[in-house]
């Protein structure tokens, strides 16, 4: 099983490696986190919170835009061009073909992620006026890619049973969503209605709280040296994309392919 | 039917698509029953929109039927990865990660088929010289050819060794050469003891391999049998090939009617109804110094066959 998990997940690395688009949107972002360098310049002594905060945001953005974009034709690339047909007639369980195709794609976005990360963790390095290594750069990276897995398990979902625009409108609608959580549960739990409050209590678990990879703050303000807040955010990402991954295997499982 | 060994067995496949906005189900194939033996080459025939593909579909996986089940190899998991393994299949016009070589392709099926790195290599070598790929193994597959692309998708069926190959359209796409070669691969399987289910439009081809054939039209199966019993044992007529043209007055003095033939270039060919007057017009034309080039009973072909069973021949969309 593992065997041919890995396979379509190296081929489907190989797929998205040699994607133009990607490395279009690669470069325009490394462009942007390296004009990070001179955005500094206009800040009034504190360069480091400039540089974090564009550079993190940057990597941010990209990344989602990357994720999305790859992760919406995930399946629906391989029904419309067929070769979904050779694979499945091959020895080849649905569900192995879900997690090869997320876990390929979850290695590219690592690798661009990791690409993003260090360039600006060099401009932060590099920059004239005491510019120092900034480890928090890449735990706040770490958090982003984590981010971005779940970001494409979901993307890969709405894959299973609908088309590329609408993936990418569902997926977008739950990245906004998902960083808006804890405002939904705030404002439910100021409610008088017990049903409100229920509601507002069932979204906020139901849906992604992707607040929990989020530390571009704290590395802006120096505040984040240790690796060992990952280990929360890890076990939300796992315990939330096995969830999302059992629902599109399950969805995938019956699918027809006319 | 009986065969020593039923390799696939299909019984009452019913199966509907949702069309439209309201997903109302369109029935494209109703009750389907076959089954396919052991070293048999057996041929899926229909127009288009019959039902072949679907058929073939759901006896990959790729679809599942409303009703109705599928044995293979007599078992009851044929969702099972050793069953898989004992199947190959070729979709009709099969598309490929066009990055990927044709080496690359193949190392990839052989991985998911669960072969070693040095099977794979050396029964990719093998498969890509017998459809006549072997220079075209480093060169990516979005440059291949149509006809390129379909012998890679035979390579890829054949890779593992499968005891049941599946083929659907396998000639379309590919010059008469290449139909030559497929045809020949064909063969080769049966000799092998391989079991080969391939649907196809082109009748000739079908005739001229099968052991038996299924026909389906508009989802139901409208014939089936082997294709000497099918065809029939009945001489429609028996066809005469004279030398020189004849002439009305001669064929009039040797009792030949006058549309019973025409001219083709310096020949003349003539249709005797029966036996009886094919010896009586050849004793006559060679009385009157005529040439006797050929005299061949005619039968009923597989087109012929499949016209009368369908029954509507213009809509059919057959190629012979």
């Amino acid at each position: 099983m593992f065997r041919r998990i890995f396979s379509i997940a190296a081929n489907t690395f190989r797929e998205t490696i040699r994607n133009k688009i990607l490395y279009a949107i690669l470069a325009f972002a490394l462009f942007v986190i390296g004009m990070t360098f001179f955005l500094a310049d206009l800040s009034v002594g504190d360069f480091a919170r400039i540089i974090a905060d564009v550079g993190l945001a940057s990597i941010h953005i990209f990344g989602v835009i990357m994720a999305v974009f790859l992760g919406i034709t995930l399946v629906s690339n391989e029904v419309d061009r067929k070769t979904i047909y050779i694979l499945l007639s091959k020895p080849v369980r649905r569900y192995e073909f879900i997690l090869g195709k997320t876990l390929g794609l979850s290695v590219t976005l690592l690798l661009t992620t990791f690409a993003m990360a260090a360039v600006l963790f060099l401009v932060h390095l590099s920059y004239r006026y005491g510019g120092r290594a900034e480890v928090g750069i890449f735990i706040a990276s770490a958090g982003i890619y984590m981010e971005l897995v779940l970001l494409t398990c979901l993307a890969s979902l709405f894959s299973t049973f609908t088309t590329p625009v609408l993936s990418a409108i569902f997926t977008l609608s739950l990245f906004l969503v998902g960083h808006l959580t804890k405002y939904l549960y705030f404002l439910g739990e100021q409610s008088k209605e017990a049903g409100v409050r229920w509601a507002s209590r069932f979204l906020y678990f139901l849906l992604p709280n992707l607040e929990n990879f989020n530390w571009k703050n704290e590395v802006a303000y120096g505040g984040l040296k240790s690796f060992s807040i990952l280990g929360w955010a890890a076990g939300y990402l796992v315990a939330y994309a096995a969830c999302v991954l059992c629902l599109s295997c399950l969805l995938f499982a019956r699918k027809d392919f006319k | 039917m009986t065969h020593e060994r039923t390799i696939l067995a299909i019984e009452g496949l019913s199966k509907s698509y949702p069309t439209g906005f309201w997903r109302k189900p369109v029935r494209v194939l109703t009750d389907l029953t076959c089954e396919v033996g052991e070293n048999e080459i057996v041929g899926f025939l229909g127009p288009n929109g019959a039902g072949k593909t679907t058929t073939i579909k759901i006896l990959n996986r790729l679809a599942f039927p409303d009703t109705g089940k599928v044995t293979l190899f007599g078992g009851r998991d044929r969702d099972g990865s050793d069953v898989r393994r004992r199947i190959g299949f070729m979709p009709e016009q099969p598309y490929f990660y066009e990055y990927l070589t044709g080496g690359e392709f193949l190392r990839l099926c052989g991985q998911l088929c669960g072969m070693s790195s040095h099977d794979t290599e050396s029964r990719s070598s093998d498969l890509l010289a017998k459809v006549g790929l072997s220079s075209a193994r480093g060169t990516a597959i979005r440059k291949y050819s149509k006809g390129m692309m379909q012998r890679l998708g035979l390579a890829q069926a054949l890779l593992h060794d499968p005891e049941l190959v599946i083929l659907d359209e396998p000639m379309s796409g590919l010059d008469p050469m290449g139909r030559m070669e497929v045809r020949g691969i064909i063969r080769d399987l049966k000799a092998a003891g391989k079991t080969v289910f391939f649907s196809s439009h082109i009748l000739s081809d079908v005739e001229a391999l099968c052991d038996r054939v299924i026909m389906l039209h508009k989802g139901r199966k409208v014939a089936e049998g082997r294709v000497e019993e099918l065809i029939g044992a009945e001489t429609l007529y028996i066809e005469l090939v004279v030398s020189p043209v004849l002439p009305a007055d001669l064929l009039a003095a040797a009792g030949i009617p006058s549309d019973a033939g025409y001219a083709q270039g310096p020949l003349f060919v003539l249709r005797a109804p029966d036996n009886g007057h094919a010896n009586r017009w050849i004793a006559e034309l060679l009385h009157e110094g005529c040439t006797i080039i050929s005299c061949v009973p005619m039968k009923k072909n597989l087109e012929e066959i499949f016209m009368e069973r369908v029954g509507n021949p213009s809509a059919t969309g057959m190629a012979s």
